[in-house]
């Protein structure tokens, strides 16, 4: 596969706060590269160095074999971009704003209508079209982002943060979407904060905390290397932890403590799961690992900001 | 620099919007300048009587056309792009586009002047009917002209102010300490000839003072050689206010 985005120590400062630290990552053509981090931890800054809209402070970024900077009209003419914050023209209708963006990338007008009618079909929107923007459902209006980011059917798709604050059905929908463009063959970067819209739709993933990137790896892969398959959540005072670690953490990979619960993580949960039933503990759960664990081990479970 | 035709579709996306509201507009930016006409000009000019050998009137119309040119493009490129830069988000999805943000700023700017124009043509066509017109069809010709300048002047003037400004109350300060003033001071109403030395040479540094002049001069036909360093202030600071203001709006879009 052919590398289509690469970042070497890239860099971002707001004044002397440094956004982004020293990054370098890969990204494939045809992949999904998901960005997971909490709140803050430099996502949107560095999709929006990507997507030429902010300059770097230091360090290399090349995308499509271009040098990204602020004013590479290239490189924003085919990529698409569905901002993390809804930034669509209230004073324009559904499809005004669609029309109005075509022009920016010189779409001729014909062409123009033809992929607007087919987009506002392929996000269900095709009946709101004259409906004005503050008449939408939240669903709505990021359905209609993603209808706005494929105009210039772009080769390079960034996604930021693309269901924050929709209800199951909308954010469904839109994972529905997002792997159908993967399929025709788009590159796809997320950025997220949720694990499950991570597990379904990223080949790969970072985990960014900080500014800084902690690890980086296939879903399934990093759940395998840093969890294990299965997690022993038991609810218990923080006084117990001596006594429950010396009886059970022989039988786990790990453990942790995080607020009122003690965190153990196994390959193979049944040994240990026995002896939780034989100390008769109660507040107990036994699951499979996920991303999520993954992500709070490595950014720390309690609050960040 | 990195400036593109695409200034003409943010030009485009405005008046796209503009659609909806002009009828209200239309009303907004004439009732000011009318009030003054009526006050001033039918009001005082009763005691004025002749001006330069014509009616009062004929001096006020083109002074109040200029400052209504003023009025509509600073309030556009200040109010209008303060809400689309802050409330809508409407430059970040701009620049996300190859559209870059000298076409964006610029093309508002445009959009500020066009405003203007709208504003000094509709004064016009009231004085018209008012039986106060222009000597001839080339002066109406350059006024339009004259608009256009007065109104990227002041436009990009205004977007040099909402370059800084922090938030709406922000633009009181340059209404109230550079725009009124210039409404008073600038000849719009009376002669400066009459003005003890101090307040004329404070006049000419107000950008409104050579915009009347020219304005006033064209509309009446009476040229005279010191018109061309009118123009020429109008259109060096015009040019300069709209170098500062595109890369100061630069700076504040792009982080
Ligand atoms: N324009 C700016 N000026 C100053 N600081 C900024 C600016 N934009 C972002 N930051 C800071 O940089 C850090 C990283 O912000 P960024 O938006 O990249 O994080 P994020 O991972 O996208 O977070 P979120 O999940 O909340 O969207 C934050 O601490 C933020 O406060
Ligand atoms: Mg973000």
């Amino acid at each position: 596969m052919k590398t289509i985005i690469s970042a070497r120590r890239l860099c971002k400062k707001y004044g002397a706060f440094v956004a982004v630290d020293g990054i370098s990552f890969d990204i494939e053509e045809g992949e999904c590269f998901g960005f997971l981090g909490p709140n803050g931890a430099g996502k949107t800054s560095t999709v929006r160095m990507i997507h030429c809209v902010s300059p770097l402070t230091s360090g290399t970024l090349i995308v499509d074999g271009q040098a990204a900077h602020v004013d590479n009209r290239a490189v924003k003419q085919q990529t698409g971009v569905i901002p993390q914050e809804i930034t669509l023209d209230s004073d324009l209708t559904v499809r005004e704003n669609l029309q109005v963006h075509a022009h920016f990338f010189a779409i001729p007008r014909r062409e123009a209508r033809r992929r607007i009618d087919g987009l506002l079909q392929f996000v269900e929107l095709e009946k709101r079209r004259d409906s004005k923007i503050d008449q939408l459902s939240t669903g709505m209006k990021r359905r209609l982002l993603i209808a706005r980011a494929l105009l210039n059917q772009p080769r390079i798709l960034i996604a930021d943060e693309p269901t924050t604050g929709l209800d199951p059905q909308a954010r469904h929908l839109i994972w529905q979407r997002l792997r159908q463009l993967k399929d025709q063959g788009a590159t796809l970067i997320l950025t997220t904060q949720y694990m499950e819209e991570a597990q379904q739709l990223c080949d790969r993933i970072v985990i960014m905390h900080q500014g800084r990137i902690l690890k980086e790896g296939a879903p399934a892969r990093l759940i395998a290397a840093e969890i294990g398959r299965e997690v022993t959540e038991i609810r218990s005072a923080a006084d117990q932890d001596e006594s429950l670690v010396a009886e059970l953490g022989p039988l786990a990979r790990g453990h942790e403590r995080a607020g009122d619960t003690l965190y153990f993580y196994c390959d193979d949960g049944r040994p240990l799961m026995k002896k939780v039933l034989e100390l008769d503990l109660p507040a107990t759960v036994h699951r499979p690992a996920s991303l999520e664990d993954v992500f709070l081990k490595l950014t720390g479970r309690n609050l960040v900001e | 620099m990195n400036f593109s035709r695409r200034i003409a579709w943010v030009f485009w996306r405005n008046m796209v919007s503009y659609k909806r509201f002009v009828l209200t507009t239309f009303l907004a930016s004439l009732i000011q300048p009318l009030f003054y006409l009526v006050t001033f000009g039918i009001g005082m000019g009763a005691y004025l009587g002749q001006f330069g050998g014509k009616p009062y009137l004929y001096f006020l119309v083109p002074g109040v056309l200029t400052t209504s040119v003023m009025m509509s493009s600073s309030f556009e490129c200040m109010y209008g792009t303060f809400v689309k830069m802050i409330h809508e988000k409407l430059y970040d999805s701009l620049i996300a586009t190859p559209v870059s943000a000298e076409d964006a700023v610029a093309g508002d700017i445009a959009w500020g002047a066009f405003r203007g124009l709208v504003s000094g043509s509709l004064m016009m066509i009231v004085a018209i009917f008012m039986g106060i017109l222009p000597v001839s069809l080339l002066s109406v010709l350059l006024l339009v002209l004259l608009m256009v300048f007065v109104g990227v002047l002041f436009g990009s003037l205004a977007m040099i102010v909402t370059s800084f400004a922090p938030n709406f109350d922000f633009f009181n300060y340059y209404s109230e300490l550079v725009i009124t003033p210039m409404l008073f001071f600038s000849g719009v109403f009376f002669p400066l000839d009459r003005f003890p030395g101090w307040m004329k040479a404070l006049a000419q540094f107000m950008p409104l003072t050579h915009a009347v002049a020219v304005a006033r001069a064209i509309f009446n036909g009476d040229y005279s050689r010191g018109l061309l360093l009118n123009f020429l202030v109008i259109f060096i600071l015009g040019g300069a206010a709209f170098y500062f203001g595109v890369r100061r709006m630069k700076k504040r879009l792009i982080k």
